[in-house]
C-alpha cells in the first residue's frame, strides 16, 4: 500500500469502504425480507387451512375432482405464479380425496404435523404445512414452493437496495472528486519544488495548501533555510579556501622561474630551491589545515565517540614535538599548574589534542626567543600564556575567524589554526577567549 | 628602470625581486602598506607592482593616496582576488593593469614593460633612434640591423635615455633611478655605463650637457 499515492490509497480505501457497507446493507436487507416473507406467506398459509379445515370433507372423493378452473385471465394485475401454492386433503388412511388440480397433488400423505415442513416435491422444495379438518377426518395438507418465497425476498431486498446502491455511488463519486480537488494544491506545490533549479533554495509557497499539511511545509521550509545557510558557508569556505590558495601557488610559480632563471648562479639557484621547498610545505600545511577545518565543520558526527581526557597526559605529549623549536628558541615552558582535568572531561581524543596541538604550535611560533609560556588547566579552564608576546587590541577581536592573520608577523600560518580550535571547543559548548595581560597574552578554553 | 614592489608575502616578493633583476630592473621591495606608501614619494620610479591584499593598510587605499597626490607612476595590481568586479574597482581607482594569483612572473615582466612604455608615450615596443632600434620588451638593441650586446645596466640605461628623448636626465636621476636602495653604487657608476654604451652605440648617441647630465637628442 505504501507504493501508491495518498490519493490513490483514499480512493481504494474509500471505494472498498462502500463496497463493504453496501454488502452489509445487502445481506441484512436479506435476511430481513426473507424473514418477512416467510413470516407473511407461513400466516396467509395458516389462513387458508384454516378455511380449508372448516369446509365439510365428508362427502368429497375423487369423484368430485374435475377439472378446475385455474384460469385468471379476466383477473387484471395477476401473474402466473402468484398461484404458488397448493393443496390437498386427505383421509386417515391416506388417500387423497382433494387436491388443487395443480402442484397440490404431488404431496405425500405424512399425517398430522404440527409444524411447517420443508419437502422435496418432484425435485422442487416446498414448504409445507398439514392440519385436521374440523371434522377431525381428514388432514389438510398446504405448501407453497420455497423459491417462490425466495423470489419474492429478492424483488422486495432489490427494490429496498436500488436507492441505496445509486446513493453510495453517487456519494463515492463525490468523495473522490473532492479528493482530487482537495490534492490539486498539493499537487501543483510538488511540481513546484520538482521543477526547482538546485541552487534555488527559496521558501515553498504556503498559500492555498490545506492547513494539515502546513506543518509539513513549515518543516520543509526549515530545512529548505538550513540548506541554504549550509550551502552559503560552503561557498564562502571554498570561495576563502580558492582565494587563500592562489597566494602560496603564486608564491611557487614565481619561485620555479626564478629557478629557472637562475640556473647559472649556484647560490641563487640554492635559494630558489629553498624558497620553493618552503612554498611547497606552507602549502601542504594550508590544504591539510582546510581539509582539517572543512571535516570539523560539516562532520562533526563522526568524532562524536567520549572518552575521558587527560588535558596534561595530551599537552606533554604534544610539546615533545616542539622539543627542537622549544630548544632553538631558549623557551622555558612552565606546566607547574598542568593537571590532568581540563574544561573538557569527555570528548574525543583527536578533536582535544588538535586543540591542545594549534595552541601550542602557535605559543612556541610566535614567542621571541627566550620566553616563558605558562601552560596551566582545572576542571573549568585550560589556558597558555605567552610572556613578552602581546597582539594589537584591534586584531583580538578577529582571532579565530578563517583565513584572520594579524600583520605584522614572519611567521608563516594558514591563518586556520585558531579557526578550528574555536570549532571543537564551540562544538564542546566551551568558550575561546584571547587576552593581553601582564605584558603577555593569554590564550583560555573556558567552560561556559 | 627601477621598481617600487610592495608585496606582503616573502616568497612572491623575493621571487619578483630577483626575476625583475635579472631582467635588468632595479626593485625596491617593501612587504608593508606603509613603507611602500610613502616609497613612492621619495623615489622616482618607472613603475610600482602593488599587492591589494596587505596587511593593516589595504593595496587600494595607498593607490588612492598616491592618485590623489598627484602621482601617476604606472600600477601594476597583484591580486589573489580574480573575479572581474574586483578588477574593475581596481581599475577605477587608477590602476593601470591588472594582474590575478597565480601569475607567471613573465607576464609581470611583459605588462611592466608594456605599461612603461606606453608612459612615455610610445605605442610600438620598438623605439627607433636614428640607425639605432630599441625592442622594450625584449631589451635588445640593434645598430644599423646589427645587434649589439650590452649589459643590463646599459639596456635599462639606454631604454631610460631613449623614453626620455629631448630631456636632460641628471647624474642624480639616472642613479636614483638605476640603482634600487640596497645597492651600493660607485660615483663614477654612471660615467663608466655611458663610456661603455657611447663605444658601443656610437659617440653621438648620447650627448653630455654641462657635466651634470645626459641627453638623447633628435
Amino acid at each position: 500500500m505504501h507504493k501508491f499515492s495518498l490519493k490513490l490509497r483514499l480512493m481504494i480505501a474509500f471505494s472498498t469502504f462502500f463496497v463493504l457497507i453496501g454488502s452489509i446493507c445487502f445481506l441484512v436487507s436479506w435476511f430481513e425480507a426473507k424473514e418477512s416473507t416467510d413470516e407473511f406467506f407461513d400466516s396467509y398459509q395458516m389462513a387458508l387451512a384454516r378455511n380449508l379445515a372448516s369446509a365439510d370433507w365428508e362427502d368429497v372423493n375423487h369423484s368430485v375432482l374435475k377439472h378446475t378452473n385455474f384460469e385468471f385471465k379476466n383477473i387484471k394485475n395477476a401473474q402466473d405464479d402468484d398461484e404458488a401454492i397448493g393443496f390437498a386433503v386427505f383421509d386417515l388412511s391416506g388417500n387423497m380425496v382433494f387436491h388443487d388440480n395443480q402442484n397440490g397433488k404431488n404431496f405425500s400423505f405424512k399425517g398430522y404435523t404440527s409444524a411447517f415442513v420443508n419437502e422435496n416435491v418432484k425435485g422442487d422444495l416446498w414448504r409445507i404445512m398439514r392440519i385436521k379438518s374440523a371434522d377431525k377426518n381428514h388432514i389438510i395438507a398446504i405448501g407453497q414452493e420455497l423459491e417462490y418465497r425466495s423470489d419474492v425476498a429478492w424483488d422486495l431486498t432489490e427494490e429496498f437496495m436500488l436507492p441505496w446502491i445509486v446513493g453510495l455511488s453517487v456519494l463515492l463519486m463525490f468523495m473522490l472528486m473532492i479528493i482530487e480537488r482537495e490534492f490539486r494544491p498539493l499537487k501543483k506545490a510538488a511540481l513546484q519544488i520538482k521543477n526547482r533549479k538546485p541552487d534555488d533554495l527559496s521558501q515553498v509557497q504556503m498559500s492555498g495548501l490545506p492547513k494539515e499539511v502546513l506543518p509539513l511545509v513549515d518543516a520543509i521550509n526549515e530545512l529548505l533555510q538550513k540548506l541554504q545557510t549550509l550551502l552559503q558557508t560552503e561557498r564562502r569556505f571554498v570561495a576563502d579556501a580558492s582565494h587563500e590558495l592562489r597566494t602560496p601557488l603564486a608564491a611557487l610559480k614565481v619561485q620555479l622561474e626564478v629557478l629557472q632563471l637562475c640556473l647559472d648562479d649556484k647560490e641563487a639557484l640554492n635559494k630558489a630551491i629553498s624558497n620553493l621547498e618552503q612554498g611547497l610545505l606552507r602549502s601542504a600545511h594550508l590544504v591539510e589545515q582546510l581539509l582539517t577545518l572543512s571535516r570539523i565543520e560539516n562532520l562533526m558526527p563522526d568524532f562524536d565517540d567520549a572518552q575521558d581526557i587527560n588535558w596534561k597526559h595530551h599537552t606533554e605529549n604534544i610539546l615533545n614535538d616542539y622539543q627542537t623549536a622549544i630548544k632553538q628558541k631558549n623557551l622555558r615552558i612552565n606546566c607547574d599548574k598542568l593537571t590532568n582535568k581540563g574544561p573538557i572531561s569527555k570528548a574525543n581524543q583527536t578533536l582535544i589534542a588538535t586543540i591542545i596541538k594549534n595552541l601550542s604550535e602557535n605559543a612556541v611560533k610566535y614567542s621571541p626567543k627566550g620566553a616563558n609560556i605558562d601552560i596551566c588547566s582545572d576542571d573549568k579552564c585550560f589556558e597558555i600564556f605567552n610572556l613578552g608576546v602581546t597582539i594589537e587590541n584591534k586584531h583580538l577581536e578577529h582571532l579565530g575567524k578563517r583565513f584572520y592573520r594579524p600583520s605584522g608577523n614572519n611567521e608563516k600560518g594558514s591563518g586556520l589554526g585558531l579557526s578550528i580550535v574555536k570549532h571543537i571547543v564551540q562544538h564542546y559548548n566551551c568558550d575561546l577567549s584571547f587576552t593581553n595581560v601582564d605584558n603577555g597574552f593569554k590564550v583560555r578554553v573556558t567552560k561556559q | 628602470m627601477r621598481i617600487l614592489l610592495v608585496e606582503d608575502d616573502n616568497l612572491i616578493g623575493d621571487g619578483i625581486k630577483i626575476g625583475l633583476e635579472k631582467s635588468g630592473f632595479s626593485v625596491d621591495w617593501f612587504d608593508n602598506g606603509a613603507d611602500g606608501e610613502e616609497a613612492l614619494f621619495t623615489a622616482p620610479y618607472a613603475a610600482v607592482i602593488l599587492d591589494l591584499g596587505l596587511p593593516e593598510v589595504d593595496g587600494l587605499t595607498i593607490l588612492k593616496h598616491w592618485r590623489e597626490n598627484g602621482l601617476k607612476v604606472p600600477v601594476l595590481i597583484l591580486t589573489a582576488l580574480g573575479d572581474v568586479e574586483s578588477k574593475i574597482i581596481g581599475l577605477n581607482k587608477g590602476a593601470d593593469d591588472y594582474l590575478g594569483k597565480p601569475f607567471s612572473l613573465k607576464e609581470v615582466i611583459a605588462r611592466l614593460n608594456a605599461l612603461i612604455r606606453r608612459n612615455s608615450g610610445y605605442v610600438s615596443s620598438e623605439i627607433r633612434y636614428k640607425d639605432i632600434i630599441f625592442n622594450v620588451d625584449t631589451k635588445t638593441v640593434y645598430l644599423n640591423n646589427q645587434n649589439v650586446v650590452l649589459a643590463p645596466k646599459e639596456i635599462a640605461l639606454v631604454e631610460m635615455l631613449l623614453l626620455n628623448k629631448n630631456k636632460v636626465l641628471s647624474k642624480n636621476v639616472i642613479e636614483e633611478k638605476l640603482y634600487s636602495w640596497d645597492t651600493d653604487v660607485s660615483s663614477n657608476a654612471v660615467e663608466v655605463h655611458i663610456h661603455h654604451i657611447r663605444k658601443k652605440l656610437g659617440k653621438d648617441f648620447v650627448r653630455t650637457v654641462n657635466k651634470i647630465g645626459y641627453i638623447v637628442e633628435d
